[in-house]
């Protein structure tokens, strides 16, 4: 049965419920987990190991890239490809050509981290295991849940729906896995 | 069987979701889309006809096209700053206004990209802003802001638009869980792209949205220059001025924020949002209005000051767009977008619904005026001798101008209907902070 399992999930009713439930799974030794609230809970993602440094990190490299290629774009094309003569202003009027560098730069930082957080995401996707939960619908409006996942080392049915259950949440359920 | 958080956005979520609007939505629809129909009957006409259905003809080669171009882009910048700050403060006043302020920005800006897309006579030609290799092998200018503007425009839309839509991901998903007809469930479910609220996705989330936001600032303040270096980089006298960045940010931002206090009244009038667009909000936001209008009012100050120091050329064509035959544009703009704000140190003012249209409206109004004086009001002197000659728009220019603003409203009137005005998640957040702290 176990194999066609996607883990076990508790509903709690508030998200202090949840940061309870989150550290006592820690203290148990459960290291596959997934917690899910309708809305953003800094510490519990703390509390979960959950670093988003790559996020600054995307935007930099993309923003300087963009930068760097408009503005030797813009270098190329009016000073060496098409060197147009204007009153003999200089081809190489860098002033100039900051402003769209900068735009551009900013461009490519946005879009990639934009986009690059839905890749880190792995969204969109139709269809998860979890959404088969009963009642998960309230995830997104007023309730939290929390799953321990089926590939856990120390995954057992029984033990962690015991270890739910001492916890008194709303409900505990199995979660089918997805083929 | 509702707790309090269920009950806290179901009037949020409520709105999109349900199946009738009443005829006033209608009605209003109709209208805006009838103007949206004069909007594709004009930009027909010019696109076969050309430029010279417009007013426009030396030394008025900027006409309507342009001040409506500025208006637009002036409501984009000021909204998208406004809301770029809130995150950035992570101020309350971001819960209640944040979503339909960038919404604003969003519709505004596509209303001002397409003034000088028909501005060039050849919009199909349009295409040739982008450096692309051509078979003449000839490449763009550079050095002219035009090409600047292409680029700002265009990134403009894309980060706002994505960053408008990253935010809307977790708000898509609660209608998706809260809608009973299946089509509904399906058509949020597509939109919201998979989103499970899992307590790892929030996280990056949160950092990724944080992250544009900031950006959006830099890109605003570059943007709205880019639109007074059009202006300041020419020879015309009055335009030709180092101080006509500040000008146009610092009104623009009167501008954006003025709209945006309009459609929070509107919205929190017609859809009874009270309790996510509180008294507080409003206020705090009339409160910002009113210091934006001071801050223009300082800068009209400035522009004389200014003049007085240039001296010869430049202060006489200062002097006659403030006296001349375009005078009353300019007096125009300093009574609407400077005098009538006055009115919010009233707090009854500030709080009162036909307070806040009459004042949003005003403003906006006086902007208009504003960017109808620099344009047209500027080209009176020039270093060469007048042709005499004086500009009106014609029909067409004022049938384009009405349907841009009649795109804005239908965008706004589908995004009402369609999509959560007020973000439900950060105010599910917020109220749960307020309860544990």
């Amino acid at each position: 049965m176990t194999q066609h399992s996607y883990g076990i999930m508790a509903e709690f009713k508030t998200p202090e419920a949840l940061m309870e439930a989150v550290r006592a799974a820690k203290r148990a030794g459960y290291t596959r987990l997934d917690a899910f609230s309708p809305f953003p809970l800094s510490d519990l993602a703390k509390e979960l190991g959950v670093r988003t440094s790559v996020i600054p990190w995307i935007a930099l490299v993309a923003g300087l890239t963009g930068g760097v290629i408009q503005y030797a774009s813009q270098y190329w094309m009016n000073a060496i490809d098409y060197p147009l003569n204007v009153g003999g202003r200089p081809l190489h009027s860098w002033p100039a050509f900051i402003p769209a560098s900068l735009i551009v730069a900013i461009l490519w930082a946005g879009a990639a981290t934009l986009i690059g957080l839905l890749l880190i995401l792995r969204l969109p996707r139709l269809h998860h295991p979890v959404f088969a939960t009963p009642g998960f619908a309230r995830a997104s409006e007023d309730r939290f849940f929390l799953c321990i996942l089926q590939d856990d080392p120390l995954y057992d049915d029984a033990a962690v729906h015991a270890f739910f259950g001492a916890l008194s949440p709303l409900a505990v359920q199995e979660v089918p896995a997805c083929d | 069987m509702s707790s309090d958080a269920h009950a806290a956005t179901s009037r949020v979520a409520d709105v999109p979701l349900s199946p009738h609007f009443g005829w006033v939505w209608w009605l209003a629809l109709l209208a805006s889309g009838g103007l949206v129909a004069l909007l594709g009957y004009t930009l027909i006409s010019v696109t076969i006809i050309g430029v010279g259905v417009w007013g426009v003809n030396i030394p008025y080669v900027w006409g309507f096209d342009l001040i409506n171009y500025a208006w637009w882009i002036g409501i984009a910048n000021g909204a998208s700053l406004f809301a770029a700050i809130l995150v950035l403060r992570r101020h309350d006043l971001r819960t209640a206004v944040n979503r339909f302020a960038e919404g604003v920005a969003l519709f505004a800006v596509i209303c001002a990209g397409i003034f000088p897309i028909f501005h060039l006579g050849r919009p199909w030609l349009f295409y040739w802003t982008f450096p692309y290799p051509a078979t003449f092998e000839v490449w763009p200018q550079f050095r002219s802001t035009l090409t600047w503007d292409f680029w700002a425009i265009s990134t403009h839309v894309i980060v706002t638009s994505l960053l408008w839509y990253v935010g809307l991901i977790p708000d898509l998903a609660t209608l998706r869980d809260r809608a009973r007809r299946k089509v509904v469930q399906q058509v949020y479910g597509v939109l919201a792209l998979g989103w499970r609220g899992s307590v790892r996705h929030w996280a990056y989330h949160q950092r990724a949205y944080r992250l544009v936001a900031i950006l959006v600032l830099p890109l605003i303040l570059i943007m709205q220059s880019t639109v007074a270096f059009e202006f300041a980089v020419t020879l015309v006298p009055d335009w030709h001025e180092t101080r006509q960045p500040l000008h146009f940010v610092a009104t623009g931002l009167a501008q954006g924020l003025s709209i945006v206090l309009l459609v929070a009244v509107l919205l929190r009038w017609s859809l009874r949002l009270g309790r996510y667009i509180d008294e507080g909000d409003i206020d705090l936001l009339g409160k910002l209005v009113l210091t934006s209008a001071l801050v223009s009012g300082y800068l009209y100050i400035d522009e004389i000051a200014a003049a007085l120091l240039s001296g010869g050329l430049a202060q006489e064509a200062t002097f006659t767009r403030m006296t001349g035959q375009y005078a009353g544009l300019y007096w125009t703009a300093i009574v609407y977008s400077v005098l009538i704000p006055q009115l919010f140190w009233f707090r009854v003012a500030r709080l009162s619904t036909v307070g806040g249209v009459f004042v949003g409206f005003s403003i906006g109004v006086g902007i208009w005026f504003d960017r109808f004086s620099i344009i047209v009001g500027g080209l009176q002197t020039d270093y060469l001798p007048s042709v005499g000659r004086t500009y009106s728009p014609t029909l067409p220019e004022t049938g384009l101008f009405l349907g841009t603003v009649g795109l804005f409203v239908a965008l706004l009137l589908l995004f009402v209907r369609f999509l959560p005005v007020v973000s439900m998640f950060e105010t599910r957040h917020d109220e749960h902070e307020e309860k544990s702290s």
